[in-house]
């Protein structure tokens, strides 16, 4: 038999071999993940039942033994001997229920999803470099290092990442590495500092400028500033108006001149506008137990792995119970014995564009205060899967990175080409410090301490302690500007647009202890007009504030569980003051139209008239403004605010506004657009759900769903929750956002805190785990569960499932 | 017949204990070489070496699922897709064993042949 004849199987078999050991675009490498002793069969995990077990892991780096107890939700509670030891297990035991998420995570903040996707990824990674994600990183963590402590847990908990991954092998590795076919890299400290660095892109990257500056240049300064006022006509800010100013403002700086800019970009998808959150605090003199209770729920894009993972962290000076974010050591929401904190966004405007002037075509030098000045070029390097590296060079003017250059096509429509980007992200800055003080925070004073090192992205933190303060510091670091200074795009050339200093933190918008005998905020305007300073011109629409603070007033005796239905308020304040405005304007014998009258205005999962409501709104948004605001695809504009829009229905019926240009020869009314946009929404109902019926219940319009991170994995997110809620609800529940995180604490005197909490998904990241998404269904009912508040790791309790020492290696 | 069934026995037992060592493809490798070193013939070699890698891949895995109950499969068996059929999984999962399996044992049959 010829050779030839004897090997060609042995070649076909290898090529086989080999095609189904690779992964092929989205498909995985078919051999080894289906192997039952390679592939996903092993990452199957089996629920614990019956006795807790105990169990020993030796791990590298560990100072002393560090005790570790499981409770029924998957929950670590951490006990070590030293700081070193207490964030070295945190990292460890994070790592090894959330690893995948934590580097995909920080791959993405970093722009290198293209390393494992290939060149599909390419534009966003680009998108996130140009910003200055990596160069943001890098400057806070020089400003990280800085501090000792923070040092010393930033990089025991890299330490203990790495001693999980040294630990994995290709068999249990989670599984998204097996089905995308990679393996994890080292930890490193700098990557904390790129998810931290995320959260801004998360939460502080929203820019109208580029719209608004279209706005400008389509209809002139008048009407830019009456269709986009800068303080809404209905608002309940978050520090009450009247507080005292315990401060001397600095001076403010004098305004740029008028700027039109060039404005224009291309358009693409946006993100979601829906992220917000709640939080407050009620003194003793409001509750049934005379203690203060601290609520929050933090609302982000809703996934799986979750975006939280809950933890207890107890060492000599510190015990604390709270959530943190995987990749990061600290709990980042949470409380002690003593006093317990929450966080909730800050609109304010930290992010500005100015129309760079290069010298020519090398942009090596642009103009600014009457000078070419130099820039300064990065050079960011992309390894690509399957593919070449791709050099890109970001140029650098003293503001920031120019994103895109005029010839490029903008990754997202609200970025201008040919502008520098000025962005509190890209300062040194000290968050993780903060963090590690209020976990150990005592009273007051010690929280006031810890928010001086706090730059981005602002929070409203929220604040309760056991001596019976509450208090609200809307913190971070502020630009000190003019008013309304870069409420459009502004001139590069010109010294004055520049930031010129910040605000002092001291003089950050607070308030304790108030009359009214609670602090709360929902994203909405930190302060009234009176304020010396300015902040920004749009926060998020006022209802969820304005609904907690009429809730808050007219609540007493207060308990944790009357807070706990506030945070599942399900009220449509929105509605109490539009509906009958927009009803007086229509006439239809459709039986939806009485649905709407009989409407009691709760966006409950059942409810139809929410569903008519809101799906109306939404058309009569689009009936009203798109004709103008959105009618050159090219030319993205702002459209006015719901605020607006309600402004101009009950006191401008005759403005402009209402006529549909694009219809020659017939000028509408407000009547028109009303009704027309009413029965256009009922059009678009009947078609996606068919006749008047319990089909149109809101939560099937709504369609709420906790997504895997990997974008279309269905089998691995869960879709269809039947809950309410809504966008300017305070259950601020949506189609892809929502509660993160709720949690509410009563704070005691000499015992206990009593903390509950849930978030919609689990503790684990593993799909393979029963505690992969355990708490939604809880979560989706408005339950809480009861946090578990040890102060032994030998303390008995029938929650305990699993028991676990880290001894030394 | 009774050498076809003692062989898949050598090829499934010694498949099982490599699979919990080495890399995925050695279970293919050692089916190769037990072909080899026993001379099997290359005809009917392909039909023995599938047998022996579905009955392996899908009794490990169902051992693996009945240890360890969890809704991977059930997840996975959507993903795939296969409608979320766990049954069809185990049958996928069983193809390709055997399909490795069955290939590498008429590689390894075919290279001793003279």
């Amino acid at each position: 038999m010829n050779l030839v004849k004897k090997v060609f199987p042995l070649l076909i078999t290898l090529c086989v071999t080999y095609v189904l050991s690779n992964s092929w675009g989205t498909i995985p490498p078919f051999g080894k993940f289906l192997s039952p002793f390679h592939g996903f069969w092993v990452n199957a995990e089996a629920p614990e039942t019956g006795e807790p077990t105990d169990e020993n892991l030796q791990i590298p780096g560990l100072q002393k033994p560090v005790k570790v107890v499981y409770d029924e939700m998957g929950i670590p509670h951490i006990f070590a001997e030293n700081d070193h030891d207490l964030y070295l297990a945190q990292g460890y035991l994070t790592a090894k229920d959330r690893l995948w998420q934590m580097e995909f995570q920080t791959h993405f903040a970093g722009g290198r999803i293209s390393e494992i996707v290939g060149d599909k990824g390419l534009a966003s990674d680009q998108f996130q470099r140009r910003m200055g994600s990596v160069y943001g990183a890098e400057q806070s963590f020089e400003g990280m290092k800085a501090d000792p402590q923070a040092k010393v847990a930033l990089e025991a908990y890299s330490d203990g990442v790495n001693a999980y991954i040294n630990s994995l092998d290709e068999r249990n590795l989670p599984l998204e590495y097996k089905l995308l076919n990679y393996s994890p890299e080292p930890w490193s400290p700098i990557k904390s500092a790129l998810f931290l660095k995320n959260m801004s892109f998360v939460l502080a990257s929203g820019t109208d400028d580029l719209k608004m500056t279209n706005v400008l240049r389509q209809y002139g300064r008048e009407v830019a500033e009456d269709l986009f006022p800068n303080y809404p006509f209905e608002e309940s800010p978050i520090i009450p108006s009247g507080s005292p100013i315990d401060f001397k403002p600095v001076p403010i700086p004098a305004s740029p001149k008028d700027f039109m800019g060039l404005g224009s970009a291309m358009k693409t998808p946006e993100k979601d506008p829906n992220i917000g959150s709640n939080n407050w605090a009620v003194s003793g003199n409001k509750t049934v137990s005379g203690m203060p209770i601290l609520a929050n729920d933090p609302h982000l894009t809703l996934s799986l792995p979750s975006i939280w993972y809950q933890v207890q962290l107890v060492a000599p000076g510190v015990n604390v119970y709270g959530s943190t974010m995987p990749g990061t050591p600290n709990v980042i929401t949470g409380f002690n014995k003593d006093i317990a904190w929450g966080v909730t966004n800050v609109g304010s405007d930290v992010l500005d564009w100015y129309q760079v002037k290069f010298k020519d075509a090398s942009k090596l030098e642009y103009w600014h205060g009457g000078q070419w000045k130099k820039t300064k070029l990065r050079i960011e390097t992309f390894k690509i899967k399957g593919k070449k590296d791709f050099v890109d060079t970001v140029f650098f003017t003293h503001h920031g990175p120019v994103v895109y250059l005029s010839h490029e096509k903008a990754f997202k429509s609200n970025i201008p080409v040919g502008h520098a980007l000025r962005w509190i992200a890209h300062e040194k800055s000290q968050e993780l410090t903060t963090f590690y003080k209020l976990n150990r925070a005592k009273n007051y004073a010690d929280y006031t301490e810890a928010l001086t090192y706090y730059s981005a992205p602002a929070q409203n933190f929220v604040f309760a302690s056991n001596e019976g303060d509450i208090a609200l510091w809307v913190n971070g670091k502020f630009p000190l500007k003019s008013k309304l200074q870069g409420k459009y795009l502004m001139d590069g050339t010109d010294p004055a647009a520049d930031w010129q200093g910040f605000i002092p933190q001291a003089h950050n918008p607070h308030v304790k202890n108030p009359v009214r005998g609670f602090v709360s905020s929902a994203n909405q305007f930190s302060t009234d007009p009176a304020y010396p300073y300015y902040l920004g011109w749009q926060y998020a629409p006022s209802e969820r504030g304005r609904r907690i603070n009429e809730r808050l007033t007219a609540m007493s005796k207060i308990t944790i569980d009357s807070l706990r239905g506030l945070q599942n308020d399900n009220y449509n304040i929105r509605a109490r003051k539009l509906l009958p405005l927009l009803l007086a304007q229509v006439d239809s014998k459709d039986k939806a139209l009485d649905e709407l009258k009989r409407w009691n205005l709760q966006n409950s999962a059942e409810s139809v008239g929410a569903t008519i409501f809101e799906t109306w709104v939404l058309t009569l948004q689009s009936f009203l403004w798109d004709d103008e605001f959105d009618s050159d695809e090219k030319v993205p504009m702002n459209r006015p605010a719901m605020d607006r829009t309600i402004h101009l229905v009950e006191h401008e019926g005759a403005a402009r506004w209402w006529d549909n240009v694009k219809t020659k020869n017939k000028k509408e009314t407000m009547r028109d657009i009303i009704s027309g946009s009413f029965q256009a929404a009922l059009d678009t109902l009947k078609k996606h759900h068919g006749p008047l019926g319990a089909e149109w219940a809101w939560h099937k319009q709504k369609e709420t769903g906790v997504r895997h991170l990997i974008p279309g994995m269905d089998a691995l997110s869960r879709l269809h929750i039947p809950v309410g809620g809504g966008g300017s609800i305070v259950n601020a529940t949506t189609t892809r956002t929502g509660p993160s995180w709720r949690f509410i604490v009563e704070l005691s005197k000499k015992g206990t805190p009593k903390g509950f909490g849930i978030y919609p998904g689990g503790q684990s990241g593993n799909p393979g785990s029963a505690h992969y998404d355990d708490l939604i269904d809880t979560w989706a009912k408005g339950e809480l569960k009861p946090l578990l508040y040890l102060d032994q790791p030998t303390q008995s309790s029938n929650r305990i499932r699993k028991k676990l020492t880290l001894s030394v290696q | 017949m009774k050498y076809s069934l003692g062989l898949m026995l050598v090829i499934v037992v010694v498949g099982a204990i490599i699979g919990m060592y080495l890399p995925w493809y050695a279970m293919g490798i050692s089916a190769a070489i037990i072909a080899y070193v026993l001379g099997m013939k290359t005809k009917g070699s392909f039909v023995i070496g599938f047998a022996a890698g579905f009955i392996l891949w899908v009794l490990a895995a169902y051992y693996t699922a009945l240890g360890h109950p969890s809704t991977l499969p059930s997840r996975m068996a959507s993903l795939l897709p296969l409608k979320g059929q766990v049954s069809l999984l185990y049958v996928v999962t069983g193809i390709i064993g055997g399909l490795t399996t069955g290939l590498w044992v008429w590689a390894g049959a075919r290279l001793r042949q003279k």
